[in-house]
């Protein structure tokens, strides 16, 4: 089967600074100042065509990161990310502009998705209806409810139909009968042969809609696989986490990192 | 060199773009106002006109000018045919420096590139400075300094200004997403720059002939003293200044070559300077 996502070898590496002028430092001069932070180390992993993959993992584990990076919103440090067609993130912020209203909105998004006047107009009824937005869509967008504005973000990067499609935690916002038509419209997509990449922290959705689970924890691949294999671990993990007490959580976190920045010397 | 050819291609590419965001980068920062976009009319000739009162009638007691070949002309539109650039150049000089960092968390998943950013923020500004242009024109007209034959160099100062407001934005905008700093220094600078440019006052007036010289480096002079020639039909300005328009165009080219190279070498990251 064809390859859709193929991520290899990925880390992001972000720069803590203790003050301003280390970061002058750090820019101009050859010497590295400030401290690394490792988000993500050596993630390894690759997304056949039609597959619905999870990202799950405790908060700060790098989900977001990955997802962005997969989006090309934000520059990998090394590795590389091949995608074969093209990416959409919906995320619950998606970029409106509030001055303006919803459906110039929707042409300006469009158009700075490369689409072309007729193509706009043609898929423009098309978003207004999935938006269930009626009056409000001639309304400027900063007076819209923030349930409003996701449902806009949802229906323009989904009716743009794009090859891959990433949601990070979008669903939350909407209520029950909005998510069930974006889970529909998903179920859609994965019957048309789609990729999708689903960032959630609800455990029911992604048993209910996703096949493969990606497991991360502190910025390292903990486990990919089946979301019957996966899933389970996850579940008794978290339950162990959520028993610990403060100590034993940090104790536990250090332990992992420790490990991880182990990680980088030997496969290097 | 390459990286020249990379952004100026990307600009013809996506023009239509720019054309299309330029309108709605107007629409969308006067949409709150009741008189919408006749405000950014408004805004200079009410800044016009407090020029004109301080420098105009006050200072310079309503002397006339004179200018090079001997005519004399009134203050108000000896400062029109100059005033009306410096704004074109002001705010897009402005808004173009933090085009990119304000726009990137937004901007940053787009079919388009990023080049294409201070481009249209200074696209939507040339529509402006077009109507103030034409407003100017109506005002000569009817005050005796009718349209003539030295028009025809607008064309070509107007596309002089424009490169040039482009590749000054390449470079503050990139380095102003970098350091924000930057964009505070460009802040203090242009508001300086308004006095050392023959906008509200004369330089030629000054005699010693290398304080003359040294005000000459600014660029603007050349665009200003362009735009006059012009509109009083004083002679073609770029062919008799010829050392000056090579000047100019050497300025511009190393702006041009400057501001793509780090913008190019440094767009990938943007997003992490945030």
């Amino acid at each position: 089967m064809e390859k859709a996502i193929i991520v290899k070898n990925v880390s992001k590496k972000y720069k803590l600074y203790k003050k301003s002028s280390e970061k002058i430092l750090d820019l101009i001069t050859p010497k590295s100042y400030g401290e690394d932070f490792y988000a993500l180390r050596h993630v390894d992993f690759d997304a056949e065509k039609g597959d619905v993959v999870g990202f799950v993992g405790i908060n700060g584990s790098g989900k977001s990161t990955l997802s962005n990076i997969i989006a090309g919103i934000v520059p990998e440090t090394t590795g590389s990310v091949t995608l074969n067609g093209q990416a959409a993130l919906i995320a619950v912020a998606s970029g409106l502009k509030g001055d303006l209203t919803g459906r110039e909105n929707i042409e300006l998004k469009c158009l700075m998705l490369g689409f072309s006047k007729k193509e706009i107009q043609a898929m423009e009824d098309d978003i207004i209806e999935f938006a269930e937005l009626e009056k409000f869509i001639d309304q400027p967008v900063k007076s819209y409810s923030s349930g409003m504005k996701s449902r806009l973000g949802f229906a323009i990067s989904v009716n743009i139909d794009p090859d891959i499609l990433i949601i990070d935690e979008a669903l939350s916002v909407g209520d029950k009968a909005f998510a069930e038509k974006s889970l529909e419209k998903m179920k859609e997509f994965k019957s048309r042969g789609k990729t999708m990449i689903f960032v959630s922290h609800s455990i029911s959705q992604m048993k209910k809609f996703c096949e493969k689970i990606l497991w991360l924890e502190f910025g390292v691949v903990k486990e990919f696989g089946p979301v019957d294999e996966v899933m389970p671990k996850y579940e008794d993990f978290l339950e162990k986490y959520k028993k610990m007490s403060k100590k034993e959580k940090r104790k536990y976190r250090e332990g992992a990192i420790k490990n991880n920045s182990k990680l980088k010397t030997t496969t290097i | 060199m390459k990286s020249v050819i990379t952004v100026i291609k990307e600009q013809i590419e996506h023009f239509y773009l720019v054309k299309r965001l330029s309108l709605y980068e107007l629409k969308s920062s006067n949409s709150n106002n009741y008189l919408g976009m006749a405000w950014e009319i408004i805004n200079p000739l009410i800044q016009i006109l407090i020029y004109w009162f301080v420098f105009g009638y006050g200072i310079r007691q309503r002397n006339e000018i004179p200018l090079e070949n001997g005519m004399e002309v009134p203050f108000i539109h000896w400062m029109l045919a100059g005033i009306i650039l410096w704004f074109f150049f002001y705010q897009s000089t402005i808004k173009g420096s933090k085009s990119i960092y304000s726009r990137l968390r937004m901007l940053s998943k787009m079919n388009f590139p990023m080049s294409v950013i201070p481009n249209y923020i200074i696209f939507s500004q040339l529509y402006i400075h077009l109507v103030m242009w034409f407003i100017t024109v109506v005002i000569m007209q009817i005050s005796g300094y009718p349209i003539n034959f030295y028009y025809l160099q607008f064309v070509y100062f107007l596309f002089a200004t424009f490169i040039f407001i482009f590749a000054l934005a390449l470079v503050t905008s990139t380095l102003s997403t970098i350091i924000r700093d930057v964009h505070m220094f460009l802040n203090a600078t242009l508001r300086m720059l308004l006095y050392l440019s023959p906008i509200l006052w004369q330089i030629s007036g000054i005699d010693d002939p290398f304080i003359q010289t040294i005000m000459k480096i600014n660029p603007l002079y050349y665009l200003i003293e362009g735009y006059r020639a012009g509109f009083f039909g004083l002679g073609w300005y770029f062919i008799e200044n010829w050392e000056y328009t090579l000047y100019f165009w050497a300025v511009t080219g190393m702006l041009l070559i400057i501001g793509s190279t780090i913008h190019v070498k440094f767009r990938r990251h943007f997003i992490d300077f945030l």
